[in-house]
């Protein structure tokens, strides 16, 4: 066999096993989408025929006229949006802070910031939720971006991708008597747009996603984020009595941030092969 | 601009002069879902009219309609909404009203964070001898009614009787149920032998507290006594080994179903592959309308039935039950009042929410025709007279709950000894009642 042929060959093996591999990913999201267009009296009986009709809408219809979603929908929206545009914004500023500045006891404050990445929310959520309390800030929109704004990873992030711009850019742009705010913004943050990048998508899905803060702050049902209203908005025993319903809930939750994706999939693709951290 | 300055002024100026809202205000928080789809303002449910969301939904509408002066906040959570509930008590700011597990009750109750309703209940004029024994026993702790009952639940046998009637186990249009471990495993031999199914449908992934519910029917079958006081359990015991092991050999003999969780169990029920599933009161309405679909492999072929008593001949039960409590909080007399006329409305309803498969917390709806007319009633309201909750000093029952079911599923599965199971499932409870503060 030729040296080209053999690469044919193996490429069309990698490619199989890719396909098949990726099928195996999609086979479940495959499958939520066929169970949420079944209605929920025929998956009480059997989720065996989720691939055959008798399809229907009736649950997407029911989640539509659920008279508080769209608020849900808004409160998730600002509160990812919000929360991504601060840790961008906190984690540039320190991020340029901690490569860039000279100051006392940046090291020390730098690794006092990366203590924060090995602490769980757990830990800290008792005392948050009192600190909140005595603040007034549960059930408001602050009270559920603030806690998302300190993020460790994100100075770490842009700290290193900094790092990694040659000083001599600041310099130059230094001795053409440019400030220090006009060298960050016009020289350096342009250069770390897919950092940029990446952090924020991150930090957007993940503030998205968020359950356990949002349940316990957000505890009135006009200031429930998406992911807690539709939880509450679940029958008891769902898994059994309202399946198709529970998974058009995934569908519906899930349909944000996909468009996120597929608007934001080169950064993430970069993102994930790392190749936006240089 | 300057005329738009104007007019958003005027329109300021204008909401300003907004009459304010005289009403009282309360927030009432529950779990049961969201339904309101299906439930149009003012009118029946589209569908599934006997649902637990769909009555309780309905049911505060009317309220609503029948006390204009009384400005009702629904916050529905998800079940069963005790992390928020402790949220909002750590911020201050409990809801009026709220729906708790009866078993759930003394957690909060050592804490000072519900009201004792004695008092109000009198002036109210509501009276706790009302209430059935099962649901007094619910509500009331330390000699003190801190609840309004809304119902009983327990588990119950379903039964597949065509089935059964295959089995040779009917007699007089009756399911012949055991009255011992020997005749129960007699009898399942004998369904499996002649229907080549098995005789137990159990949820045992996932769903544990069925576990749990079925070793504290068998013990209180057994009279036997496993809180000692409100910090210890006593698990190890004959009492308790012999309810495991019975689990243990039917599990090995193949006379129960393996390997299912709750949604996959209840299938196996509709789909006619086992004789019994033992499982809550709120699968009644399910299973009858199934029972009522020709066509459909439960179609005249469904009964329910308390857990026959295998040790004993008194019958018991245990259960638990949802009950209405008014969380410690600052609140003005017209809001107490609020509250209590939302309460006594409740209780007036209790026959609407029984619809739902739960049993009644009124004697008065227990022993009514327009109850006991409805399918199935009849067998098993006695729950409501001689069903038993745990001691209501004991804190922290789901979490207990959650243990014992995962070692009585090691066991019955065979992964662990039993001895060892309940030796582990007593010192973990054990330990968690120990460092409750």
């Amino acid at each position: 066999m030729s040296p080209r042929n053999a690469r044919t060959l193996r490429d069309g093996l990698t490619l199989i096993v890719l396909i098949a591999l990726g099928l195996v990913m999609l086979t479940p999201l495959i499958w939520t989408v066929m169970l949420s267009l079944k209605s929920n009296g025929e998956l009480l009986r059997s989720t065996a025929n989720a691939f055959h009709g008798p399809w229907t809408l009736e649950n997407y219809g029911t989640i539509l006229k659920n008279s508080q979603v769209f608020r849900w929908l808004m409160n998730s929206a600002i509160v990812s949006g919000c929360t991504t545009i601060g840790v961008l914004v906190l984690s540039s500023l320190a991020g340029y802070g901690f490569s860039r500045v000279e100051f006392p006891g940046r090291d020390a404050l730098f690794l006092f910031v990366l203590f924060g990445l090995a602490i769980p929310e757990q830990a800290v959520i008792i005392t948050r939720h009192q600190m909140f309390s005595f603040l007034h800030l549960h059930n408001s929109y602050p009270g559920l971006i603030l806690p998302g704004l300190s993020a460790p990873f994100g100075v770490f992030l842009m700290t290193q991708y900094f790092r990694a711009i040659p000083k001599e850019l600041d310099e130059a742009a230094l001795l053409d008597n440019a400030s220090r705010l006009k060298v960050f913004w016009k020289v350096l943050l342009p250069l770390t747009v897919p950092a940029q990048a990446t952090l924020g998508i991150f930090t957007f899905l993940a503030s998205w996603n968020d359950y356990w803060w949002p349940l316990i702050s957000a505890t009135r049902a006009d200031m429930f984020t998406l992911t807690v209203g539709l939880a509450s908005s679940q029958i008891n025993f769902a898994q059994t009595s309202g399946l198709g319903y529970l998974m058009t809930q995934a569908v519906f939750a899930a349909v944000p941030i996909l468009i996120v994706y597929v608007i934001f999939q080169k950064y993430i693709v970069k993102a994930v092969s790392g190749a936006a951290v240089r | 601009m300057k005329k738009l300055l104007v007019l958003a002024l005027a329109v300021l100026a204008l909401a300003g002069c907004a009459p304010k809202d005289s009403r009282t205000h309360i927030t009432l928080q529950r779990f049961f879902g969201e339904c309101r789809a299906n439930v149009p303002k003012g009118k029946p449910p589209l569908r599934n009219p006997d649902g637990e969301c769909e009555v309780i939904t309905r049911l505060l509408d009317q309220f609503r309609q029948q006390n204009p002066d009384i400005d009702l906040s629904v916050n529905i959570v998800a079940w069963p909404g005790y992390d928020q509930l402790s949220a909002e008590y750590a911020a201050g700011d409990p809801p009026d009203i709220a729906i708790m597990h009866q078993s759930a009750m003394p957690d909060y109750q050592k804490r000072g964070l519900i009201a004792p309703l004695d008092a109000d209940f009198r002036q109210a004029g509501i009276d706790p001898a009302d209430f059935t024994p099962a649901a007094r026993q619910g509500v009331t702790i330390d000699g003190h009614v801190y609840g309004m009952p809304f119902d009983n639940w327990m588990q119950l046998w379903h039964i597949n009787t065509a089935l059964f009637a295959r089995a040779g186990l009917m007699k007089d249009g009756q399911p012949v149920l055991p009255h011992s471990p020997d005749e129960l495993i007699q009898q399942a031999r004998q369904f499996k032998a002649r229907t080549g199914l098995p005789y137990l449908i159990q949820a045992t992934a996932n769903e544990q507290a069925s576990y749990t519910r079925n070793l504290y029917t068998y013990l209180m079958d057994q009279h036997a006594v496993f809180f000692t006081d409100p910090k210890h359990i006593r698990l190890d015991t004959p009492e308790a080994r012999r309810v495991v092991d019975l689990f243990r050999r039917m599990y090995a003999e193949g006379l129960m179903t393996h390997d299912q969780d709750y949604p996959a169990a209840t299938q196996a029920f509709l789909n006619g592959q086992g004789g019994v599933y033992q499982v809550g009161t709120w699968m009644i309405g399910t299973f009858t309308s199934e029972s009522e679909t020709p066509g459909h492999p439960l179609y005249r072929a469904y009964t329910v039935k308390p857990y026959p008593m295998l040790y004993g001949s008194a019958p018991t039960a245990y259960v638990d039950g949802h009950a209405w409590v008014m969380p410690t909080r600052p609140r003005t007399p017209a809001q107490k009042e609020a509250v209590l006329r939302l309460m006594k409305f409740l209780q007036q309803h209790d026959f609407d929410w029984s619809r739902t498969g739960h049993l009644p917390s009124q004697i008065q709806v227990a022993q009514s025709a327009q109850y006991l007319a409805l399918p199935h009633r009849r067998d098993i309201i006695g729950l409501a007279t001689v069903g038993r909750q745990l001691p209501h000093d004991i804190q922290r029952q789901f979490a207990i709950s959650d243990i014992i079911g995962d070692e009585m599923a090691s066991a019955v599965t065979g992964h662990k000894p039993t001895e060892q199971a309940l030796q582990d499932a007593q010192r973990r409870v054990n330990d968690l009642l120990y460092n409750l503060i």
